[in-house]
């Protein structure tokens, strides 16, 4: 190829790419408003803010990588048919280019041990524990009324229990501002439970007893999924959060007691 | 400059019918052919059901395909692309370079090397009659968990032994190449001097003859439990199901490994060819995937994090570390292109491709290493992104920087320039298109390996936009078709070395003679050709 061509085909090379990348980088900024999740557990807050850290370094190295790249291939793109210079290495940027990721790792790993540690709690023995059955393909979460948290009375006995089927997604409710545990079963195959404004998931996995803690700080009304391939309907696994106060907490649960015969709520005695 | 004469062997060329002489060769360049032809028809097949996929996903609660046809379609496009596209596809850029490379006649077992190559088809055709029978084709997923792959039709039996079949060809495929490169060298051809192309063969064979016997027992005991009332996964029958994951991720992480480091060969010999300088940090660069083959075995739990059953600061702390030598590469890579003299041939467009893009695979692959945010991305589109990243931001594109750099040895013709850049082009632009918006689904909470989504979730634009980039991606293909049939249809015009470039496969002619080298010059550096155009010794 002439020396002409070749340039012009090079500098249109250039162009496409700088022009890609600046679509792609358009696409992630345009759409970090979207629908990131919420995180509306202390937790999540934690998490986030390790998700924000990380976001950050890889941005740093994203941007330094990528530019090292372009400008090396402006700069030193063909010219004439002169041989560069033989450089084979050097000992010393070895070096300093292992003990910079060393360096970025050793920071995240510590931030995210950190982390790690706050996320995972354990309960208290007043603090509620709702258990959550998973199959396929939908799931079940239990209440026992004698560990109900902060309000519960030791002396009821009796469980609401609520069922989601294929026609309707089943709906937890969880009261703000305290510890609840969920304790996780299957009998059947390994689910996964998800909930996106969590920033959390635990697998549901048939002979383990998996046990997490969140504290919810707002309320309102979220979703949750499967998120661990469980067969046919598995896309359908979902279902429905609602974050409430105490008082509404309480309420909810007086309706469910309350025995007007809805299919989903049973009362043992 | 002086030139060893190689002895002809005796009996080679004996005259056969073509077909016949395709069915029975046992010469690396041949079975190296019909690995890449047949691995690339894979990949094609693989690339229809993402189509599938793609087109199910593109707009919510639709029901193009049933969830039944979904799980066996999203199943069947991951295994086929890593169990009989890329794994494979590297078996077929090994068979034909290795030995070319490091100036031997052929591999070290050529007849080995023909059961290898033979047992792929079969495992395809097995792996692929599951949609003949009742039940349908697997669907478990690629990583077949259990007890879900215990209670699976007949698909599943299928998918296990195909998977075994294709154990048993990298396994042995794996012990050739070692045996080859440790034994078959040319005179001067040190370790320290072989080309990095091989080095990394080299390591991926290590890796696979350490780990894919591990998978083989996995699979032997699945087939156990489904067939013959075993319960080594089915906690109802006192297993353990957690069991199935450390074994088959003890073998899918190195197998990651398997899956990435050719293509980084590659990219490593089209790098300093079109900037036509050396490697930087040749040593380095061995040590660095020495590193990763080591660290790869002592991660494979952080796929495993949300199982509430693993070491989670060991495992998140190991996975960091590989980013340790990935980094390390990288720099090599663009010290490498540093003060060179950069020309943008397609095979350098697609290693471009490869840096830009798998720097991105390896930095969102981060993100889940960091235990906590793992959390909240395991099993969403984000480590769908993340897969697609690596497999085809890396590997991929190494694959058809491969191609465009060693078609004219393979086939004596070249590749027109001008269909390469339009195909490198399409296809950059429609896998950042169907790739990028991922990470958002992930992170708004897609679960991956879902078959729909609904209305209210608010993911239809970003899957719409996804869709639209896969089938962007197909398109890219026709303008690689149309290459590779119009050089087909031009006559072999290819000189010995038509890029210049540094080793050995290059000295001889396009295409080589079976026995390979009429004669080898002496080698001196890891770059024979580059002395021997500096000592005016070319031929
Ligand atoms: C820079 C180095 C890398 C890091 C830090 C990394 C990290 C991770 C982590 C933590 C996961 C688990 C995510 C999850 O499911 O929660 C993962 C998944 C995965 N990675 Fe990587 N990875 C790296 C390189 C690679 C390479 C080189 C490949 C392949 C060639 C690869 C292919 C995959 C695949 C296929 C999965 C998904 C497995 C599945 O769940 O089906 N990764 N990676
Ligand atoms: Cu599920
Ligand atoms: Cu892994």
């Amino acid at each position: 190829m002439a020396v002409t061509g070749m340039r012009r085909h090079v500098r249109r090379s250039l162009l496409l790419l700088t022009v890609a990348l600046f679509a792609l980088a358009s696409i992630g900024v345009a759409s970090a408003q979207v629908g990131t999740p919420k995180p509306i557990t202390d937790e999540a807050k934690k998490i986030e803010d390790l998700w924000i850290f990380t976001l950050l370094i890889a941005a740093v190295v994203f941007v330094a990588v990528e530019g090292a790249l372009i400008y090396a291939l402006i700069r030193f793109r063909k010219r004439n048919d002169e041989l560069p210079v033989q450089t084979h290495g050097s000992t010393v940027l070895e070096f300093v280019w292992t003990g910079i990721p060393v360096l970025i790792v050793i920071a995240l790993f510590t931030y995210s041990f950190i982390v790690l540690r706050d996320v995972e709690n354990t309960a208290a023995a007043e603090d509620m524990t709702i258990e959550v059955q998973g199959f396929q393909y939908q799931w079940q979460f239990t209440y026992q009324l004698n560990d109900l948290g902060v309000n519960a009375d030791p002396a009821a006995s009796g469980e609401i229990s609520v069922i989601g089927t294929a026609a309707e997604e089943p709906t937890l409710v969880i009261p703000i501002d305290e510890p609840i545990e969920f304790r996780l079963l299957s009998n059947d195959v390994i689910h996964s439970f998800y909930i996106r404004d969590f920033l959390y998931k635990l697998d549901v996995v048939p002979g383990r007893d998996n046990r997490f803690v969140i504290t919810a700080r707002e309320t309102g009304d979220y979703f949750g999924q499967c998120a661990e391939l469980c067969g046919l309907n598995h896309a359908l696994m979902r279902f429905k959060l609602k974050v409430v106060t105490r008082d509404e907490f309480d309420l909810w649960v007086a309706e469910q007691t309350g025995g007007n015969g809805e299919s989903a709520v049973r009362r043992a005695d | 400059m002086t030139s060893i004469v190689i002895p002809r062997p005796e009996g080679y060329a004996r005259p056969r019918s073509a077909l016949l002489d395709w069915l029975t060769t046992v010469d690396h360049k041949k079975l190296g052919i019909l690995y890449l032809y047949s691995t690339m028809f894979f990949f094609g097949v693989g690339g229809i059901l993402a189509l599938l996929v793609r087109t199910q996903l593109a707009v919510a609660d639709n029901s193009f395909v049933g969830n039944d046809a979904y799980n066996q379609i999203f199943t069947m496009h991951a295994s086929a692309m890593l169990f009989l596209f890329i794994i494979p596809v590297w078996a077929g850029f090994g068979n034909y370079v290795v030995p070319l490379q490091i100036g031997a006649a052929d591999m070290a077992f050529p007849r080995i090397n023909a059961l290898s190559f033979w047992l792929v088809p079969p495992a395809g055709i097995l792996m692929f009659s599951g949609f003949l029978v009742d039940g349908g084709a697997a669907q478990a997923g690629w990583t077949a968990y259990s007890p879900l792959a215990r209670g699976l039709g007949p698909g599943m039996d299928l998918w296990i032994i195909a998977v075994i079949l294709l154990g048993v060809s990298s396994t042995i495929g794996a012990a050739n190449f070692m045996v080859t490169m440790f034994r078959l060298r040319a005179p001067g051809m040190t370790m320290f001097r072989m080309p990095i192309f091989c080095w990394t063969m080299l390591v991926t064979s290590v890796l696979q003859l350490l780990a894919t016997p591990v998978l083989a027992s996995a699979l032997a005991m699945l087939y156990i439990d489904r067939n013959f009332g075993g319960a080594f996964f089915d906690p109802n029958g006192g297993g353990n199901a957690i069991l199935w994951q450390n074994i088959f991720w003890f073998y899918s992480h190195p197998a990651v490994y398997i899956m990435i480091l050719p293509g980084m060969g590659i990219i490593s010999e089209v790098l300093p060819v079109f900037s036509r300088k050396p490697l930087f940090g040749y040593k380095a660069f061995v040590f660095a995937t020495m590193g990763i083959g080591g660290l790869g075995f002592s991660v494979w739990a952080h796929h495993m994090f949300t199982t509430g059953a693993v070491l989670k600061p060991w495992f998140g702390f190991m996975t960091f570390m590989i980013g340790v030598p990935t980094g390390v590469k990288m720099f090599n890579w663009l010290g490498t292109m540093w003060r060179g003299s950069i020309s943008f041939e397609a095979p350098m467009l697609f290693a471009l491709g490869f840096l830009s893009m798998f720097l991105i695979g390896g930095i969102n692959g981060t993100f889940s290493a960091a235990v906590p945010v793992d959390f909240a991305l395991h099993d969403t589109y984000f480590v769908v992104a993340h897969i697609h990243y690596v497999l085809f931001g890396g590997s991929v594109f190494a694959v058809f920087a491969g191609l465009y750099y060693w078609f004219p040895k393979i086939w004596g013709r070249r590749l027109n320039e001008k269909l390469g850049q339009a195909q490198f082009w399409l296809m950059f632009i429609g896998f950042n298109l169907a790739f990028f918006p991922m990470h958002l689904l992930g992170l708004d909470g897609m679960p991956r390996r879902i078959a729909t989504y609904s209305n209210e979730s608010g993911w239809e634009a970003l899957n719409m936009a996804s869709t639209v980039g896969a089938f962007l991606i197909a398109t890219s293909m026709i303008p690689f078709i149309v290459a590779v049939i119009a050089a087909f249809m031009r006559p072999k015009d290819q000189p010995n070395d038509p890029w210049n470039a540094n080793t050995l496969e290059w000295w001889t002619t396009s295409p080589p003679p079976v026995h390979n080298f009429d004669d080898l010059p002496e080698v001196h550096s890891e770059r024979p050709l580059f002395d021997a155009r500096q000592s005016g010794a070319g031929h």
